[in-house]
């Protein structure tokens, strides 16, 4: 069973949501509606009503991060002034509560950020190498381009699709 | 430059092809002209005066930046705070202006953050000049170590310490996001070791749906968690003030008083650079008329705040009781420091009037002065706020009315604007100062637009 | 690291220093001052003692018009214009010095931790963890903190030989950079507390002066433990009614001080400073 990937480049956003629309109505057999991606020079959230709502799981985390950021910064704080319980400091309690809520504060927010930024690239499956999957400089500059993986046979059937579409230009790269 | 001609309502035009938007803002990071370099050795003999006057203090001691009891503080901690303010722009234009999708910070904020990462590194700087006994900093820093001890986490000088951490961090993290699509445009425009450096920058970015779905929603995340971080730190500087209990520092109103000239400050200095970038890199499809129109308004209305809170704060010490804090105010106004605190007021409270002039707000030449001005009030603010504390204490016998900074402050000083400005000028050439997907999608909303209001 | 020092006891690190029990805050001693300023003739022979023991530099003419003079202990000179007819009625002479406060504001804010509050109430200044910031002069009321703006042992050769025979063994020679103050002499307090333990007692009352009471020639500045009801100090802040733990003090709550002589400086900025001033009696015109 060999797999053909294609990709092939529209002009704007219209045309390429025009051949997805028609591969998804399509129903060819082995072709699933998560093989297909789209590749854009900016985001286009509509696309999610032709593909599927597909999940951005970054803010769990970024649950996570804060709290354990906040936490974590806490306990370091307060048990590095525990330390010091022979050094009074300005007749203010050993363990302050006023200077280690702004510090837990700034934790939180530390940790927050980085986790967030840590998620971003799990989920976008950052960094990638670009040599394992079709692309074209084009897609950066104006031009959008869908990639289907599908089997040999049903390629044939997307290839015609794009080009009723007027795709600019179209690529084939076997898998395996 | 009075482009009266100019369609005045639209921030950008919209029928720019996103080739050309790629092409303009790439040949912006292409082989420097001569006058780069010019400018650039410019900025690098400033620095090396502050290199210069840095050595010297380090070798003989802190005694020759005519530091003496009691001005124990002089220009370096006034200007740590004045970069450190200068940095909230960045923030304000990135996170504030994302969250309420206000669409013309798009072809600006890129540099207005890059501006913020450079400020804080350079106020870091300032930090490290200020210590006497610089090559022990590292005391300051929390980590398990074998002398067993801890940093004081009671001292405000320490929140700083760790809100400048997370601040700097934070917004390096947030101008790298931020530019991946446009490192992978520019990968993919690039020959030589220009592409190998740019495709490591770029992680692969593809600007698949995945990626283009959760780079949204990080995004706007991390924005949200920055602008509270923004006021806090600024809050934090402050309290190094506010905590004390100098006269003319234990004010409650000092947190949002620095965070309120903060964003003046940077809002004034993104009207700099607005100008310069224009200007140098010819970005005037971009960074239009009406963009530095809406700036200026929002510098005006930053400006009232800040004249707001400073007319709060000497109304509540001239009808308080506190004869301490009234006379460092008498002392502001009418001792030795007078002309540097009334030019502030001038240019921080006056100047800004002429912002609302339409002819103003059009003519760069006049906002170009205008800004600076606006900065230099910034400045002195800081200075005022930190010299006549210590020459006008609680202790009658350590007042102080003739202690001045010497060469040597001045000199530290300068070099940091070297510093900075070499670290922008190494930015504009090898990160896009545009961002050239979001002004894509500025164009291609206002395209749509335009398309629903013909059909409709 | 110590999590289980901060969930051992968590009341002892949550309570606020002074309590108002002296015996509870400092179990053995609480080193305090009483200053006599009708005493005091303005002689600086406390400045030189204390030059002597402490290992100060002597500044130089320049420096010490610049305002970088490194005088532990000073006498400020205060002119009243009004009553100059008699002489000796110009001039009121005050010893500043560190006022050892009990709640420094000057502890709170070093961000390495290099000044804290002893067991025995003095307020410490640990040279080797100074990194300089200089903010705990920055917030001393009193000003009475100095900062080694120049090495003075080394570039400033502040004293040339034979002189560093005469430096005192028992305390180092700082460095530039670092910040110090007043130590109420704590290099003889710790000797004198050595010998004391060592002969299982407490320090008796006179066993132990700092150097300007011991060079004071008119007995201007008396030193000791407040917690010995029964030592000088202790028995002059009774008969004064001053009190340590208090911002404002009984008998100065009706406006006058009902004639008692004794009073703290600044002291409503609850710094509960250690240092009692005697204020001068003045002569009126009859």
């Amino acid at each position: 069973m060999s797999a053909v990937r294609i990709l092939g480049l529209f002009n704007d956003f219209d045309a390429a949501a025009n051949a997805i629309r028609e591969v998804r109505d399509a129903n060819l057999p082995t072709l699933k509606l998560d093989d297909v991606t789209i590749k854009s020079p900016i985001e286009h959230p509509e696309v999610e009503e032709l593909l599927g709502v597909r999940p951005a799981p970054t803010r769990k985390y970024t649950l996570v991060g804060a709290l354990l950021g906040g936490s974590l910064g806490f306990s370091l704080i307060a048990s590095a002034q525990g330390n010091f319980f022979a050094q009074l400091k300005g007749g203010k309690p050993i363990i302050p509560l006023p200077p280690d809520f702004v510090l837990t504060y700034e934790m939180l927010i530390l940790g927050g950020v980085y986790i967030t930024v840590l998620a971003f690239l799990l989920c976008a499956g950052l960094p990638t190498r670009m040599k394992s999957t079709l692309y074209n400089t084009k897609i950066s500059e104006d031009q959008i381009g869908v990639m289907v993986k599908a089997d040999k046979h049903c390629i044939a059937e997307v290839k015609k699709i794009f080009q009723k579409h007027s795709a600019l230009s179209i690529q084939e790269e076997v898998l395996e | 430059m009075n482009d009266f001609n100019r369609d005045k309502e639209k921030d950008i035009r919209d029928d720019i092809a996103w080739a050309q938007i790629n092409k303009d803002v790439l040949q912006s990071i292409d082989k420097p002209r001569s006058a780069f370099w010019q400018l650039f050795a410019f900025a690098g003999f400033l620095f090396a005066i502050g290199v210069g006057c840095e050595i010297y203090q380090y070798r003989v001691g802190l005694g020759v930046g005519n530091f003496d009891n009691p001005h124990m503080w002089g220009l370096y901690i006034a200007s740590f705070i004045f970069w450190i303010g200068m940095s909230h722009s960045g923030t304000l234009l990135s996170a504030i202006l994302h969250i309420i999708h206000a669409d013309w910070r798009k072809p600006i904020y890129r540099f207005a953050e890059a501006m913020t990462t450079f400020s804080l590194m350079t106020a870091g700087l300032f930090v490290m000049v200020h210590l006497g006994r610089l090559w022990q900093v590292y005391y300051a820093l929390p980590y398990p170590n074998e002398r067993w001890t801890w940093p004081n986490f009671q001292s405000p000088l320490l929140w700083d310490a760790m809100a400048i951490f997370t601040y700097l961090t934070s917004s390096m993290l947030f101008l790298y996001v931020g530019a991946i699509p446009d490192f992978a445009i520019c990968r993919d425009n690039a020959t030589g070791w220009r592409k190998n450096f740019y495709t490591v920058l770029a992680l692969g970015w593809m600007g698949t749906d995945r990626q283009w779905r959760n780079f949204r929603v990080s995004y706007m995340t991390i924005a949200c968690f920055l602008i509270p971080l923004a006021v806090s730190v600024h809050s934090i500087v402050a309290s190094d003030f506010a905590m004390s209990q100098q006269p003319g520092w234990h004010i409650t109103s000092f947190p949002p008083y620095f965070v309120a000239g903060a964003l003046y400050s940077g809002c004034a200095a993104i009207i700099t650079l607005f100008i310069v970038l224009r200007h140098t890199f010819r970005f005037e499809e971009y960074m239009t008329f009406p963009i530095l129109d809406k700036i200026a308004r929002l510098t005006f209305a930053i400006a009232m705040v800040w004249t707001y809170l400073n007319l709060i704060e000497f109304a509540s010490v001239w009808y308080g009781h506190d004869m301490y804090s009234k006379e460092v105010l008498i002392q502001k106004a009418t001792g030795p420091y007078s002309p540097f605190w009334w030019t502030m007021i001038f240019c921080g409270s006056v100047v800004p009037f002429a912002l609302l002039s339409k002819w103003v707000r059009a003519n760069l030449t006049a906002m170009m002065i205008i800004s600076l001005l606006l900065n230099l009030g910034m400045w002195l603010e800081r200075w005022m706020i930190v010299a006549p504390t210590f020459s006008h204490g609680y202790y009658p016998w350590t007042l102080d009315h003739d202690q001045w900074p010497s060469f040597v402050q001045w000199g530290i000083v300068l070099g940091s604007f070297g510093w900075f400005g070499l670290l922008f000028m190494l930015f504009c050439k090898l990160v896009p100062s545009v961002s050239m997907y979001e002004v894509k999608e500025m164009v291609y909303h206002r395209t749509l637009a335009r398309k629903h209001a013909r059909e409709a | 690291m110590s999590f289980s020092y901060m969930l051992q006891d968590w009341t002892k690190y949550r309570s606020t220093h002074p309590s108002g029990d002296l015996a509870k805050d400092h179990p053995e001693y609480k080193w305090a001052m009483a200053i006599d300023l009708d005493a005091c003739t303005g002689c600086n022979a406390c400045v030189v003692a204390c030059y002597a023991e402490n290992n100060l530099p002597v500044v130089g003419k320049e420096k010490f018009k610049h305002g970088q003079v490194m005088h532990w202990i000073r006498i400020e000179r205060y002119w009243n214009d009004e009553d100059i007819e008699t002489p000796h009625q110009g001039a009121q002479f005050m010893p500043m010095l560190c006022q050892q406060c009990e709640a420094a504001p000057c502890e709170t804010v070093c961000p390495v931790g290099a000044t804290n509050h002893t067991p025995d109430g003095l307020n410490s200044q640990i040279y080797n963890r100074c990194i300089g910031s200089r903010y705990c002069s920055a917030n001393c009321p009193y000003k009475v903190r100095y900062f080694n703006w120049y090495n003075y042992p080394e570039q400033e050769n502040a004293w040339p030989d034979p002189l560093p025979m005469q430096l005192n063994p028992d305390l180092t020679v700082r460095t530039k950079g670092i910040m110090e103050k007043c130590t109420f002499c704590v290099q003889r307090l710790r000797a004198a507390q050595s010998t004391a333990r060592t002969e299982g007692r407490l320090v008796k009352d006179g066993e132990v002066t700092t150097a300007c009471a011991q060079a004071c020639p008119t007995g201007a500045i008396t030193f000791g433990n407040l917690v010995d009801p029964y030592s000088k100090v202790a028995t002059m802040w009774r008969q004064q009614r001053v009190e340590l733990h208090k911002d404002i003090q009984d008998k100065d709550r009706n406006g006058d001080n009902d004639g008692v002589r004794g009073y703290r400086v600044l002291e409503d900025l609850r710094a509960y400073p250690s240092i009692m001033y005697l204020e001068r009696i003045r002569d009126t015109k009859a």
